[in-house]
């Protein structure tokens, strides 16, 4: 991690509010993206990246070592993601609707991209949600940590705390399922025959 | 198909090879370094998914809502600690407040064995008033409707069941006798059951 971040990091212990809003900048569209992989839904994934960020605030000086804020955050927004996805089961239980059925509803929002533009990424998540359900919990956090996060081997085992040979393990479980049916591999399976 | 005397990787080392070269056996690392045909199919399979994790990054829709902190940090120590603690304590004072209106009060050991000793003496004295009624009233009930005795309060119960006032059954039952009013018909139970007076008496006459 650079030390731009780790010195920002070290103020922001000291109480600088003005540090943690830098970290908060640098890091907030990643976290984003981190929870709207998991939910699939823009507010939820916006309300989450608010929630991540007020915790770590709170939190912040519980993180003992500095160099390991990236980590750390990741970890707080992949719980709370954790934790909001059971909720959303209980809700889809009840019948409820949720934020992602009204975002797939809702037209208005991102009126910049062209029509055809929306289908394609409509199209392309309802791919990546097919994909992923054929995977079982862990080797999704881990999939979805590595190949979508970009995160290596060494932070997603810190992310989750799991060792190393535990996240390569479900890594290539992982890969095994998704390079036979994926439409996203198309190429690798035809260089494979 | 053979080279430098290795074979290909088979499909599962190319999947070890995407995540991490060095977990495959020399060997099989040596002979990637070497092949191109078996570089290429990592390559390939490490392209796509580069390019599936940059496709994803685009299809997110864009951020529109930036974090905003709490206005003040939290003093150290001071965090949420949740409902949970608070439903246990609201459960502890109710119960608390359940058991000391129901009267459950704790009793020193040492207060057992007189308490014991009450409760022996209770049963006892109930036991005793039990027998003494016995002693009184020999016979059940049944007998003395029977035997037309009004005085051992056979009548009365009967008239508290039927809830009478104490003169209509008499009533009902010369009716049913076809007795007069003056009770039962006397000639009867005297042959039913004789005087022992005169039973007494005529053994001497």
């Amino acid at each position: 991690m650079s030390l731009k971040i780790t010195a920002l990091v070290e103020k922001a212990r000291d109480g600088n509010r003005p540090s943690f809003q830098d970290l908060v900048t640098i890091f907030q569209e990643d976290i984003y993206r981190l929870a709207y992989y998991r939910t699939f839904s823009q507010m939820d994934a916006e309300d989450l990246t608010q929630e991540v960020f007020e915790q770590a605030y709170r939190k912040l000086n519980s993180l003992n070592d500095p160099q390991r804020f990236r980590a750390w955050l990741y970890s707080i927004a992949v719980n709370r993601c954790n934790d909001f996805l059971r909720k959303r089961k209980y809700m889809a239980l009840l019948q409820m609707r949720t934020a992602q059925e009204q975002d797939f509803m809702a037209t208005g929002k991102d009126m910049n991209n062209s029509y055809n533009d929306k289908i394609e990424k409509k199209r392309f998540w309802k791919q990546v949600k097919t994909m992923l359900h054929k995977l079982s919990s862990m080797e999704r956090q881990v999939f979805t940590l590595r190949f979508m996060d970009h995160r290596n081997i060494n932070e997603i085992a810190s992310i989750l705390d799991k060792n190393e040979s535990t996240i390569k393990t479900h890594l290539y479980r992982a890969l095994n399922k998704v390079r036979g049916e994926a439409d996203f591999f198309k190429e690798y399976r035809e260089s494979l025959s | 198909m053979k080279v430098e005397n290795h074979t290909h990787l088979q499909d599962e080392q190319i999947l070890w090879a995407v995540i991490d070269e060095s977990d495959l056996a020399r060997h099989a690392q040596e002979h990637l370094r070497g092949c191109p045909v078996c570089k290429r199919k990592v390559e390939q399979f490490r392209y796509e998914l580069r390019d599936f994790g940059q496709k994803a990054s685009l299809a997110v829709p864009p951020f529109s809502r930036p974090v905003r902190l709490p206005r003040e940090k939290p003093a150290a120590g001071s965090h949420n600690v949740g409902w949970l603690p608070v439903f246990g304590a609201a459960a502890m004072a109710a119960f608390v407040v359940f058991f000391y209106f129901m009267g459950m009060e704790t009793v020193a050991p040492t207060q057992f064995a007189s308490l014991q000793n009450q409760e022996n003496l209770l049963e006892d004295e109930s036991l005793m008033r039990e027998i003494a009624e016995i002693v009184e009233v020999p016979l059940p009930a049944d007998v003395y409707a029977i035997s037309g005795d009004n005085e051992t309060g056979f009548y009365e119960g009967l008239y508290e069941i039927s809830g009478d006032d104490g003169t209509g059954f008499a009533e009902d039952m010369d009716e049913i006798n076809g007795d007069n009013g003056t009770g039962y018909d006397e000639d009867f139970l005297e042959f039913v059951v004789p005087d022992l007076q005169d039973d007494f008496q005529s053994e001497f006459i």
